[in-house]
């Protein structure tokens, strides 16, 4: 190849195609990206143009207008409509949207990772029947730990499951959700698993405990939902569960182990689910064992994060969404109850509530900035 | 010669019976910017996989600045600074531009905590002086909202900023507009001043011959072509991607 020397006149140089090297004084111009407003009200225009699109702060939006509603309906007819009626919003409200807040949280951390668990209800069956047997028989403490940690190791073995197998986790969680109900069967008997005096005391003012317009319930809601968003929204390990739903592909290109990060994410959402089923234990003080009482939970969990902005083909959704999606779910069950709608009214309500909101998403993916 | 950045000598990748490459040997010298050339099927994207230490290669020796390598995989390449680009799958769309570039590598407090209002600094600074990418407000968008170039460019300046030492680029100027391209050749030529090698693997010859130093062209997983720019042409690389070995034999004795 020595012998082609450069400045050849052979005809292959005579007419370069190309000018080479490329000049690169067309692109050597330095452009700065945009720099905040300076006053506090333009800063905040600035940064609400990227929260715009990404599903909280509109369905925030549509909860504030609802709950106006609410609260002016039942200020012109408290009897009528008794929305602020103190046992209205303790009794209910507080009892319903901490749950389904704190299990929509764990379906959507786990649909973020792009995965979902459909054995949520069954889960929920089997960890509370843990927690109350536990409670009954060693105390409180060790029956909590049991509680959240029989819902950790049975999203972990549905986890496991999905990420060694490649079995899409719709089937796979589908399945093994009929497993764990048989475990309930399995360990408890068909009799309900009923808390008796270990219900009194601490485990009620933990809990269940009225302190007037509201309960206990909503408390754990605030921890969960202010660790939660520290978590998912600053933590490293939060960003990977982003990442990983997102583009596993790009995750792993940047030495992501999406396997871990998956797992993780199941761990999560059982610890989350476990700590949901001890809620709904002490509520309710019984839970039967192969019940379908608490199966609804599973595809209402997974409404609320997809009401509240989370993605159903991972990378994308928001701790505040999520909750915000809960609370409208059940204020909307709950308006349906009080204006004495007839029940199959509410199934109706909700469902297209999340159809709307799913199509919802989709616009907004489209235009999220 | 044994400065090079990476030396590859007799790789060779078995694909059950068939055989995807067979006794590759090239050298990356520091700060170069090589062309991996060839028709599809010619065995490129294998042999950036095993670049990468994606894949395993069946035979074959790596030497890095001088150093023999055991094994090739990720977690040797990502010490050593390896970075792959691949054509749609560098970045996560749903998530904003800072959080992109610090994927993996997130700036965090000791509990694990990410310092968004320092990241988002250095991101801005990252996207303002690594390279030039026209058109992005903020490094709080979503990369959903960035056009493909500008997203190349992003995936680009990470690598850049990460002080990554190769970069290998997988067809990433395929889905890109002509001025996107253009500015993407010119991003290759800036990180040669960064001391930055690259590997750009395409089968357009016209933009390889733009901004690549050395030309290494592949024909049914073997090396068939190693020139130095000065001492090839588009014509020379375009016999040879095409008509393979013998079309490379032909258009030398045509010209000899």
């Amino acid at each position: 190849m020595s012998d082609k020397t450069p400045g050849n006149s052979s005809p292959r140089k005579q007419t370069p195609i190309l000018e080479v090297p490329l000049p690169t004084e067309a692109v050597t111009v330095r452009r700065k990206t945009g720099g905040e407003p300076d006053t506090y009200l333009g800063r905040l225009a600035y940064n609400l143009q990227f929260i715009r699109g990404r599903g909280a702060l509109e369905i925030s939006i549509v909860l504030v207008v609802l709950l106006a509603g609410y609260v002016i309906a039942s200020l012109i007819s408290p009897t009528g409509f008794a929305f602020l009626n103190p046992n209205n919003l303790s009794g209910v409200i507080s009892q319903s949207v901490p749950v389904l807040a704190i299990l929509g949280l764990a379906a959507g951390i786990l649909m973020i990772a792009g995965e979902f668990d459909l054995s949520l209800g069954a889960n929920i069956t089997l960890s509370a029947i843990i927690f109350i047997q536990t409670s009954e028989a060693a105390g409180l403490w060790l029956g909590i730990a049991a509680g959240v940690g029989t819902g950790v190791v049975v999203a972990l073995i549905n986890g496991l499951i999905v990420v060694y197998t490649k079995i899409p986790s719709f089937i796979a969680t589908l399945g093994m959700s009929f497993f764990w109900m048989g475990a309930g069967i399995f360990i408890n008997g068909t009799s309900p698993a009923a808390l008796t005096t270990s219900r009194e005391g601490t485990m009620e003012f933990l809990f269940a405990h009225n302190f007037g317009s509201f309960r206990s319930q909503l408390v754990w809601l605030l921890i969960i939902g202010v660790v939660a968003w520290f978590f998912v929204h600053r933590h490293r390990l939060g960003n990977h569960i982003f990442a990983v739903g997102g583009n596993p592909a790009a995750a792993e290109a940047i030495s992501i182990n999406t396997k871990k990060v998956k797992l993780m994410s199941f761990a999560i959402f059982g610890g989350l689910v476990g700590f949901a089923s001890i809620l709904i234990a002490v509520r309710t003080s019984s839970i039967q064992p192969g019940g379908t009482a608490t199966e609804d939970f599973t595809l209402f969990a997974i409404a609320a994060a997809v009401v509240g902005g989370t993605s159903l083909t991972g990378g994308r959704g928001s701790v505040i969404g999520i909750i915000v999606g809960a609370a409208l779910i059940e204020l909307i069950r709950n308006g349906l109850l009080l204006a004495k709608a007839p029940g199959f009214y509410i199934t109706l309500f909700v469902g297209v509530t999340i159809v709307i909101a799913a199509i919802f998403n989709k616009l907004m993916e489209g235009k999220a900035r | 010669m044994s400065n090079a950045l990476l030396r590859i000598e007799g790789v060779s990748k078995k694909y059950g019976p068939n055989t995807v490459l067979k006794d590759v040997s090239f050298e990356i010298g520091q700060g170069e910017v090589v062309g991996l050339l060839g028709d599809n099927g010619a065995g490129k994207s294998t042999l950036v996989k095993i670049m990468s230490g994606v894949v395993d290669s069946t035979a074959g020796d790596f030497f890095w600045d001088g150093q023999k390598i055991d094994k090739m995989n990720r977690e040797v390449t990502e010490r050593l600074g390896v970075e792959t680009i691949f054509q749609d799958s560098a970045l996560v769309p749903q998530m904003t531009i800072t959080r992109n570039i610090f994927m993996g590598r997130e700036v965090t407090n000791r509990l694990g905590f990410m310092k968004m209002k320092e990241m988002d600094a250095v991101a801005a600074e990252v996207l303002d002086s690594v390279v030039t990418i026209e058109g992005i407000k903020s490094p709080k968008q979503l990369v959903s909202s960035l056009s493909g170039g500008q997203a190349q460019a992003v995936a680009i300046a990470r690598a850049v900023h990460f002080k990554r030492s190769l970069l290998i680029l997988d067809e990433p100027t395929s889905a890109l507009a002509v001025r996107a391209t253009e500015a993407l050749l010119g991003y290759l030529t800036q990180l040669k001043g960064e001391g930055v090698s690259s590997v750009l693997v395409t089968h357009n010859l016209h933009h390889a011959y733009q901004v690549c130093d050395r030309h290494i062209v592949m024909n049914h997983g073997k090396k068939i072509m190693d020139s130095r720019r000065e001492d090839t042409s588009v014509e020379e690389l375009t016999a040879a991607v095409v008509e393979g070995a013998v079309g490379l034999q032909r258009f030398r004795e045509g010209k000899f």
